[in-house]
C-alpha cells in the first residue's frame, strides 16, 4: 500500500459491500451487522444515527478498521482492508482515517501539541516537522493559544478540539467522529460541529459521524440509519444545511 | 530504531509519572542484583585469596590434629598415652623418612599485660623447628636460644598484631609483657603473616619455648601438645608424608588395622581442596539466594507492569487508534521493563558496593568487585527486565483498540 495508490484511486472513498459482524456472547452469537452495502463519497458528510444497540458502533469499528467484519468486504480509498493483519491495520489507520471520539481520548499529562503530534510519531516524522504541522492543525481548530496546556487544563469543547486537531494532522481522506458531542453542552457541541462541517466544505475531507441525536445528524448531507443491525434507511439531500443557521432556528424556537 | 528511540521516550515519561510505583519496584530489584554483585565478589575474592591463604601456612606442611574418640562411643581411657606427646613429634623426626622437620603447638588465649595496655591474645609455645616450617620469620630482635629452650626461659616472641595492640607504636624488643603472675622479655618481633585459612589473624600471638609454657602459662597439659607439624621432603612428597606420619602413629597409638585412629593428619593440599569446597558450597548458596531474590524482584517488575498495563489499556487504544502497530506498544512497554530493571541493576550495583567495601575494611572480608561483577550486573539486569517484562508488553501489544476504547 503506498500513496500513490490512494492518490489515483478515484473510485468512492469508502465501499461497503454485504457485511457481516458476529461476536461471540458465551454460548450466544450477537449478529451486530448483517448486508451492510454502503458507499460513501469523497466529500460527503454523512450521519450514520441509530438507537444504542443498533450495531451503529460496530459499523463504526469496522469503517475506523479497527474491527474485522465476519464476512464481506470492506474497499478504502480503493484498497481492500479487511482482512488484513493488525499492524496492517494500523498503518491503515495512521495513513487513511482520522478519528475523533466521544471522550475525546487524549493522553493525560501530555500537552495538546503532543497530543496533536502523537499519529505523526508513529509515522517516523521528524521532530520540528511534527512540531510545525501540529501547530498548524490547533490552529485550524482556534487553539492555537493553548499548544502547552494539558487535558484537565482545558474545557470540553477545548479538548475535543484538540481531538480533532490530532485526527486532521495526519490529513486523512476520511475523518470518523463517534458522537463527537455527546459529553458536551449545546452550545459547544453547535461549535463543535461548525468546525467539522467547515473541514467537509472547505478542506474537502469526507467525514462519518456517528450520532443517536436527531438534531447532530441534521447538518450532515446523507443520513444513514442502522436498526437490528441492518441499514433501514439511507437519505441523501440536496443541499445541507448550515448548523449555524441551525443555530438561529433553535434561538428563534 | 525509531521505534525504540520512541519507545525510549516514552518509557522515561511513563516511569517519570508513576515515580512511587516506580522507585518501589526499582528498590525490590535492586535487592537481587545487590546479592548478585556481592556473590560474584565473594567468588572472586576467595579464588584470589584461598592460594594465598594456604601458601601462608608454610611450605608442604603436614599437620596432624589431636582428635578425642567421644564421638565414636564408648573406649577405654587412653591414660598415658592419650593425646598427641612430645614423643610423638620424636617418633616422626625419627621414623617419618619423606619428613624433614617436625615441630609441636600448644596455644592458649589469655590475657596479657604491658605498662601500655592489657589485651587479650594468644600466647603460643613450640620449638624452633616451627619456624622453618610454617614460614614465620622475624623482623626484629632475635629467636630463643636452644639454652633458653632447656632453662625454660622467660622470654616471647611478638607478632605485629599483638604489638599494637600491647605497645602501641612503640618498640616491644627488650620490653616486658606479663602473663599471669610471670613477666616474660619480648626478644623479637614476627614479620606478619595475614589470616589463617581458618580465618584467624596470625600475628595476633605471642610465641614462647614450649618448655616454658608448660611451666608457667598452661601446667595442665603435661607432656601433650595441641598439634604436630611435619614439612614434608618436597611437595610431591606430601602424599607420602601424610602415609608415614599416620603409620608411625598408628603404630606409637596401639589403634588397630582397620580403626578409626585418635588422630587425623592433613597435607596442605588437602587443605586447600577442602577451603575451595567451603567456598563452592558457600558460593552455590549465596548464588541460589541471588537467583530467588532476583527472581522475586523481576517478579515484581512483571506486576508491576501488568497493572500499569491494565490501568493503561484507554492510552494503548488510543495509540493504536491513531496508528501505533502492536510493535510499538510492546517495544513501549519493553523499555519500561528495562528500564525499570537497568535503574535497580546500577543502584543494586552501588549498594553492594558499599557493602563490599564495608566488609573488606570492617571484616577484613577478601571480596573483589572487578569487570565480572560490573558485566554480571548488567547483563543480569537486562536480561530479567526483558525476560519478565515481555509477558506484560505482549499483554499491552494484544490489547483490542476497541475495546479499550469503549467509553471509560
Amino acid at each position: 500500500m503506498e500513496d500513490g495508490t490512494i492518490e489515483q484511486a478515484s473510485a468512492p472513498l469508502v465501499e461497503l459491500s454485504d457485511i457481516e459482524k458476529n461476536y461471540e456472547s458465551g454460548p450466544d452469537v450477537v449478529r451486530a451487522l448483517r448486508d451492510v452495502n454502503l458507499t460513501i463519497r469523497r466529500g460527503e458528510l454523512v450521519a450514520i444515527v441509530g438507537a444504542s444497540g443498533s450495531g451503529k458502533s460496530t459499523l463504526m469499528n469496522v469503517l475506523g478498521c479497527l474491527d474485522r467484519p465476519t464476512r464481506g468486504t470492506y474497499r478504502l480509498a480503493g484498497i481492500d482492508v479487511t482482512r488484513r493483519s493488525s499492524d496492517e491495520r494500523a498503518l491503515v489507520r495512521n495513513r487513511l482515517i482520522g478519528f475523533v471520539f466521544q471522550g475525546f481520548n487524549l493522553l493525560a499529562r501530555t500537552s495538546a501539541l503532543e497530543n496533536v503530534e502523537l499519529p505523526l510519531v508513529y509515522r517516523g516524522v521528524s521532530r520540528t516537522e511534527r512540531r510545525r504541522r501540529a501547530e498548524r492543525a490547533l490552529g485550524q481548530v482556534g487553539l492555537s493559544e493553548r499548544t502547552g496546556h494539558t487535558p484537565s487544563q482545558l474545557s470540553g469543547g477545548q479538548q475535543q478540539r484538540v481531538a480533532i486537531a490530532r485526527a486532521l494532522v495526519t490529513e486523512p481522506p476520511l475523518l470518523l467522529a463517534d458522537e463527537p458531542t455527546g459529553n458536551l453542552d449545546t452550545r459547544t457541541s453547535i461549535e463543535i460541529l461548525a468546525i467539522l462541517q467547515r473541514l467537509v466544505f472547505e478542506q474537502g475531507i469526507t467525514l462519518a459521524l456517528v450520532t443517536h441525536e436527531p438534531d447532530i445528524a441534521e447538518c450532515a448531507t446523507r443520513i444513514v440509519t442502522v436498526r437490528d443491525g441492518r441499514i433501514s434507511e439511507d437519505v441523501e439531500y440536496r443541499s445541507i444545511r448550515d448548523v449555524r443557521s441551525t443555530e438561529g432556528t433553535r434561538a428563534s424556537a | 530504531m525509531t521505534r525504540w528511540i520512541t519507545a525510549l521516550r516514552l518509557g522515561a515519561l511513563a516511569l517519570s509519572r508513576a515515580r512511587l510505583r516506580s522507585a518501589l519496584t526499582v528498590l525490590g530489584f535492586l535487592v537481587g542484583i545487590a546479592s548478585v554483585v556481592i556473590v560474584v565478589a565473594l567468588g572472586q575474592g576467595a579464588s584470589g585469596s584461598i592460594g594465598g591463604r594456604i601458601e601462608s601456612l608454610g611450605s608442604n606442611v603436614v599437620y596432624v590434629f589431636d582428635q578425642p574418640q567421644a564421638l565414636s562411643g564408648a573406649r577405654k581411657a587412653r591414660g598415658a598415652t592419650g593425646g598427641l606427646r612430645d614423643a610423638d613429634a620424636e617418633a616422626i623426626r625419627r621414623e617419618a623418612g619423606s619428613v624433614s622437620d617436625v615441630t609441636v603447638y600448644s596455644s592458649m588465649d589469655t590475657r596479657v599485660t604491658t605498662s601500655f595496655a592489657n589485651a587479650r591474645t594468644s600466647v603460643v609455645g613450640t620449638d624452633l623447628f616451627y619456624f622453618p616450617v610454617r614460614g614465620f620469620e622475624l623482623s626484629a630482635g632475635r629467636l630463643w636460644t636452644r639454652a633458653e629452650e632447656r632453662a625454660k626461659a622467660r622470654v616471647c616472641l611478638i607478632g605485629p598484631s599483638a604489638a599494637v595492640k600491647l605497645f602501641g607504636s612503640a618498640d616491644p624488643v627488650g620490653r616486658s609483657v606479663r602473663i599471669g603472675r610471670h613477666p616474660y622479655t619480648v626478644i623479637g618481633t614476627l614479620v606478619g603473616k595475614g589470616q589463617s585459612p581458618f580465618g584467624q589473624d596470625q600475628d595476633d600471638r605471642l610465641m614462647m619455648p614450649i618448655g616454658t609454657w608448660r611451666a608457667h602459662v598452661s601446667p595442665t597439659l603435661g607432656g601433650r601438645v595441641h598439634l604436630i607439624m611435619a614439612s614434608a621432603r618436597g611437595f610431591e612428597r606430601a602424599d607420602a608424608a601424610v602415609h608415614d606420619i599416620e603409620s608411625v602413629l598408628r603404630q606409637r597409638h596401639r589403634v588397630p588395622d582397620g580403626a578409626e585412629a585418635d588422630f587425623v593428619v592433613r597435607s596442605q593440599e588437602q587443605f586447600r581442596e577442602m577451603q575451595e569446597r567451603i567456598v563452592r558450597v558457600l558460593a552455590l548458596l549465596l548464588l541460589s539466594v541471588a537467583a530467588i531474590s532476583l527472581f522475586v524482584g523481576g517478579v515484581g517488575v512483571m506486576n508491576i507492569m501488568l497493572v500499569t498495563v491494565t490501568e493503561r489499556r484507554r492510552e494503548i487504544g488510543i495509540r493504536m487508534a491513531l496508528g501505533a502497530e502492536p510493535r510499538d506498544i510492546q517495544a513501549q512497554f519493553l523499555v519500561e521493563a528495562v528500564a525499570l530493571t537497568a535503574m535497580g541493576g546500577a543502584l543494586g550495583f552501588l549498594v553492594a558496593l558499599g557493602l563490599v567495601t564495608a566488609l573488606k575494611r570492617g571484616l577484613g572480608w577478601s571480596m573483589e568487585i572487578g569487570l565480572p561483577a560490573v558485566l554480571v550486573a548488567g547483563g543480569t539486569s537486562l536480561l530479567v527486565g526483558i525476560l519478565f517484562g515481555f509477558l506484560p508488553a505482549r499483554r499491552a501489544a494484544l490489547v483490542e483498540p476497541m475495546e479499550a476504547l469503549r467509553h471509560e
